[in-house]
């Protein structure tokens, strides 16, 4: 009597169990999918300004410091040719004089991007938190 | 017989794993990767990026634009003209509107062209533009 009514019971909540199975293959497949396609990009790059933001002030023209870089990859800075080390100490001592200003370059469309991000990597180690470009030139 | 039946039975149910915390934790997971997927569209070309000391690392960047160093720009796997910058740039935006540009523009590149894609992603409305750097942030 007592085994009669236990089997009952069990096989009646085995039926009610619902087969999980096939839901979870399909759950691994999506969770395989999402694994394999996250990218999980990292790139590393230097953040630009753009001079015309809105929520900042634009300073006078003159506390801007300017950088031109020339067609033959030549820096320029206050009409001087500047060597590409010593960037880094001629922004230092421009922002030194005024630490409102903020540095511009103006790259030439011949010029290459190698020594954009140069200027740029030396304008950031100078400490100017303003780094924007201009349009080119020539 | 019967008994032996009874017994059979109960002896399979005491094998049977309980599957619901590691359903949990697959279902947790699941969720996890499905948030964190971000579908980035790659440029679709190596460049030698240029080295820079000061890189941070770029979080949200959802819109990568190549610059090879012939001066081709590739966007989405595709070589882009020019003129059709913008117009790239803009779908890639309405994708993922909080996500940032980066430039991968090659060391040789001339910056014509880096110029023409920031300009079309200050046209499109792109408020975070970065040039990208070989560094390790």
């Amino acid at each position: 009597m007592r085994r009669h009514h236990f089997e009952d019971i069990h096989g009646e909540e085995d039926e009610n169990e619902i087969n999980l199975t096939p839901m979870l293959d399909v759950v691994f497949i999506m969770l395989i999918f999402f694994i394999v396609t996250a990218s999980f990009v990292k790139e590393a790059g230097l953040d630009v300004n753009r001079p015309d933001a809105p929520q900042q002030q634009a300073p006078p023209e003159e506390s801007n410091i300017l950088v031109v870089i020339d067609s033959t990859d030549d820096i320029w800075i206050e009409r001087r040719l500047i060597d590409p080390r010593a960037v880094r100490a001629n922004i230092e001592r421009m922002y030194a004089e005024n630490p409102q200003a903020s540095v511009i370059i103006q790259p030439n469309k011949k010029s290459t991007n190698k020594m954009l991000v140069a200027v740029m990597d030396a304008a950031r180690q100078a400490g100017v938190p303003n780094v924007s470009i201009a349009e080119s030139t020539g | 017989m019967r008994k032996n039946q009874g017994a059979f039975g109960a002896e399979e149910e005491e094998n049977e794993i309980n599957l619901t915390p590691m359903l949990d934790v697959v279902f947790i997971m699941l969720i996890f990767f499905i948030v964190t997927a971000s579908f980035i569209k790659e440029a679709g070309i190596q460049v030698n990026r240029p080295e820079a000391v000061s890189a941070e690392k770029q979080e949200d960047a959802a819109i990568l634009v190549a610059i090879s160093p012939n001066d081709e720009i590739w966007i989405d796997r595709n070589r882009t003209d020019p003129k059709d910058v913008r117009v790239a740039i803009e779908r890639l935006h309405l994708e993922n509107p909080k996500g940032s540009l980066v430039i991968q523009a090659d060391a040789e590149s001339t910056n014509e062209m880096l110029v023409v894609v920031m300009e079309a992603a200050k046209q499109v409305g792109v408020t975070n533009v970065a040039i990208s750097t070989e560094g390790d942030y």
